[in-house]
């Protein structure tokens, strides 16, 4: 009872998880436009799920894996599945994809489905020992649904570990804001759980919690990792995520294009809301209208702090990062919503 | 020619101990004379003996050749002598105006016409301060302004100022000049006190450097450097590499202690969002009405964000609202003010007294033990070179750099994990300000999250590990300390 009554005074106030806050990004966040100077590695629709495999970088763009020569940017089709590729990884000379309708397919020469994964899975990681790690998102929504499960407040995500050997899938936690992303550092599965802007520990406390964006896959990189941020959070997003009946109201009656939520890109469009008006500020173009899409790649140390960040900024092209690849001193970068692989020649540290 | 006052062999002691001793000093009439000196060098005593707030043990005062024994200040005044202190002298609940011209009123006053007077003698200093405004409602530059405002009503041949620029904005400083320039013009005699050693350099006609009481050196301004100056103050060589960075190597920032998420206060705090980490020093720079001080304060406590969605404050990514600043405190919270008169320290009370009563607000209500309170005392008078005459000395009596270790002492004993220093070397000599930087630097070493306010730019580059700016009540940049410059800073404070 004083619980409730403590809830109901916090929402009329504005405070504790009714404040509508934005941690900012400085620090080691501190914006710059890094990624927006990258290198254009190849151009195509929708790239995602960097992976390297059996020496070869792969990547996935709608229903089909590709190939990509990282030297030359050359890009050629490998393999095309029956429903949009959700996640890829490699493990042991097995490449498991993730599908949009929910299959997981592990292909070392044969494909074996894995059956038993209850969602549509949202990311593959090596669990070392030959396992996996398999994020999903939402045990009720596919992959490409994730905006309405951020606006219904899903919280119906869970892990999973699949043995390469029997193929046999053991769920490892459950009730979780649309994991995204898992890295296995040590024994412990590190999983990036996008709605609570955090990556935890399975069985124990967060490792960074209040992130200023929605965090996705974890790529292994020298000393440390790559945190993918395909979206940033902003004041308005939060306000809506607050107001249970508008964002109803909002499902229900407006084209899902333009609902006031998180964007892998930058719309176009005058129907868009509230994006694109700026001004100038020290020579750099400033929102004064929240941005619903950015490019943010993080660099993490070995704790999971970060260190590092690489920017395209609200006026920027490559926004919508999703998966990061270090490889040759270089890191590949998808950019989902500019359409684009990038490739970050000078990495800090 | 007859020298304004002329001071022959003057000392002063307090309980046997010279402040002042035997110091020989002229003011002439129409001159700049600038007094330098380290906190405790004697420049308040000896200003206060010829503006009659203090009188001293032993030699002679002369105003206009004719020795004089001045016991008040009102003496003083009738000899054509005013002071304008460092503390203010300002009635709180009168307006500016009534504050202009308390203890000049008529018999009977005209309300209007005593502010319209105001309003015009004010313009004519170009101070920009309504003189229908209560002096409580004054920040602590505009007070400045209207005390200063006072003495040059008062018709005084000498003004002594105590400090008079520490606390005005840059712009304000430059009417300030003006201001001195034009009372010199009409043969008004100037003596201020200062820290900043360029403002003597740039305004004075002479300086006199004191130290430890005693006379160093009298001569006329073009004779100095800045070097010279200082080394003149503190008998040794600091040269301008005080607020030089003295290697470029910047703290790795640690954990994320504090994380304001876009807080807001009335008009003052807008929005505002940065965050703090351990191991480092986090230097926030601004003018005078950016916001910075209260957004410090309501961190710690002191002040309460909107009522209604005024923001969040996450420590170690936990939202704390305190309603007092005990209960921040408690939390490993410390806010080190920048009026330390003020809110600093308890006066009357000595050193030992002070740090204990620090410890007691983080400890909670407990018996007063006199061994731990000695204890305390010793520690960190120790620690932080804090000097007095002797260990019960009260706080008042200590120079401006060693109340101001006592009132960081008094806030490191609470074991912080956050030390907020807001102006922590205003109204500091140069000796104290090299202590405190470097404790300021031990400190983020420790692991602490150090968030230094200073309107300081040498200071802020000097110090900080990451430099953040702020303007109009929020945070608008942030600079790295090798992409940081003066220009940029001010640039970005300012546009």
């Amino acid at each position: 009872m004083i619980g409730w009554v403590r809830d109901r005074i916090d929402s009329f106030r504005g405070r504790g998880v009714h404040a509508v806050t934005v941690p900012p990004m400085d620090g080691a966040l501190r914006p710059n436009t890094r990624l927006e100077a990258a290198a254009v590695v190849a151009r195509l629709p929708a790239p995602d799920n960097l992976v390297e495999h059996r020496g070869q970088v792969l990547f996935s763009s709608g229903p089909v894996v590709h190939v990509l020569d990282a030297g030359t940017g050359a890009v050629s089709a490998w393999r095309r599945f029956g429903a949009d590729v959700s996640a890829l990884c490699s493990e042991g000379g097995t490449l498991a994809i993730g599908l949009e309708d929910g299959g997981l397919i592990l292909s070392d020469g044969a494909d074996r489905a894995v059956k038993g994964i209850e969602g549509g899975i949202t990311s593959i990681a090596s669990g070392g020992a030959g396992r996996l790690i398999v994020c999903v998102g939402s045990a009720r929504l596919a992959p490409s649904e994730w905006k309405r499960d951020l606006l219904q407040a899903g919280a119906t995500g869970s892990v999973w570990t699949v043995s390469l050997g029997d193929g046999v899938a053991r769920k490892v936690a459950g009730g979780l804001g649309w994991p995204n992303g898992a890295a296995l550092a040590g024994e412990r599965i590190v999983v990036a759980e996008s709605w609570t802007h955090r990556l935890s520990q399975i069985g124990a406390a967060a490792l960074v919690s209040d992130l200023p964006g929605y965090p996705c896959r974890l790529a292994a990189a020298p000393g440390g990792w790559w945190l993918s941020v395909f979206a940033p959070r902003n004041q308005l997003i939060e306000l809506v995520l607050r107001e249970k009946a508008y964002r109803q109201r909002m499902m229900r009656e407006v084209d899902p294009a333009y609902w006031i939520a998180p964007s892998l890109s930058p719309a176009t469009g005058f129907y868009d809301p509230m994006q694109g008006g700026a001004i100038r500020t020290h020579g750099i173009v400033k929102p004064w209208a929240p941005t619903r899409s950015y490019g943010l790649l993080v660099r993490l140390d070995a704790g999971f702090q970060p260190i590092a960040s690489y920017h395209s900024r609200a006026d920027g092209r490559f926004h919508g990062v999703t998966s990061a690849l270090q490889r040759d001193g270089r890191v590949l970068v998808t950019s989902k919503g500019g359409n684009a692989i990038l490739a970050l020649e000078e990495v800090q540290p | 020619m007859t020298s304004l006052v002329e001071m022959t062999a003057i000392t002063k002691e307090y309980r046997g101990v010279p402040a002042v001793k035997g110091v020989n000093f002229t003011v002439e009439a129409g001159e700049v004379h600038a007094l330098l000196g380290e906190n405790g060098a004697g420049k308040s005593t000896l200003t206060k003996m010829i503006a009659g707030v203090t009188s001293p043990s032993s030699g002679s005062l002369k105003i206009d050749g004719k020795e004089v024994s001045l016991r008040t200040p009102s003496e003083a005044l009738a000899h054509g002598v005013a002071m304008v202190f460092q503390e203010t002298s300002l009635v709180p609940s009168m307006t500016v105006a009534q504050n202009l011209y308390l203890g000049n009123e008529k018999y009977f006053n005209r309300l209007r016409g005593l502010t319209i007077a105001a309003q015009q003698f004010l313009q004519s200093l170009n101070f920009n301060v309504d003189p229908l405004a209560p002096v409580t409602n004054l920040g602590a530059a505009q007070k400045q302004m209207v005390e200063i405002a006072r003495a040059v009503l008062q018709k005084a041949r000498l003004i002594i100022f105590d400090e008079p620029t520490a606390t005005l904005t840059p712009e304000e400083k430059r009417y300030f000049f003006a201001l001195i320039r034009r009372l010199r013009q009409d043969g008004v005699a100037i003596v201020f006190i200062s820290h900043a050693i360029e403002e003597a350099l740039s305004i004075a006609d002479r300086i006199t450097i004191l130290r430890d009481g005693e006379l160093v050196v009298t001569d006329q301004t073009r004779a100095f450097d800045r070097d010279k100056i200082i080394q003149a103050m503190v008998g040794r060589t600091l040269s301008g590499a005080l607020y030089q960075r003295h290697d470029n190597k910047v703290r790795p920032a640690g954990k994320k202690v504090l994380s304001v998420q876009n807080l807001s206060m009335g008009a003052l705090v807008r929005n505002t969002s940065f965050t703090v980490y351990g191991g480092q020093v986090t230097g926030v720079f601004g003018l005078i009405g950016s916001g910075r001080t209260e957004t410090a304060k309501i961190v710690a406590g002191i002040l309460k964000r909107n009522f209604f969605h005024g923001g969040e404050v996450r420590l170690e990514d936990r939202p704390v609202t305190y309603r007092l600043p005990r209960h921040a405190v408690l939390d490993g919270v410390v806010y080190v003010t920048e009026d330390r008169k003020l809110e600093g320290f308890f006066d009357q009370m000595s050193i030992a007294q002070n740090l204990h009563l620090g410890r007691l607000a983080a400890k909670g209500p407990a018996v007063v033990s006199h061994a731990e309170m000695a204890g305390l005392a010793r520690e960190w008078g120790a620690k932080l070179n804090i000097r007095s005459i002797n260990a019960d000395a009260r706080v008042i009596e200590l120079s401006g750099g060693n109340q101001q270790k006592v009132v960081i002492a008094k806030s490191l004993v609470q074991k912080p994990r956050l030390v907020i220093f807001d102006e922590p070397t205003r109204g500091v000599d140069v000796g104290a300000i090299a202590e405190i930087h470097q404790l300021i630097q031990s400190l983020a070493d420790q692991g602490l999250a150090v968030l230094v306010i200073s309107s300081y730019l040498p200071e802020i580059l000097n110090l900080s590990d990451r430099i953040l700016v702020a303007r109009q009540g929020r945070i608008v940049e942030e600079f790295t300390p090798s992409e940081a410059t003066e220009q940029k800073i001010m640039y970005a404070a300012v546009h």
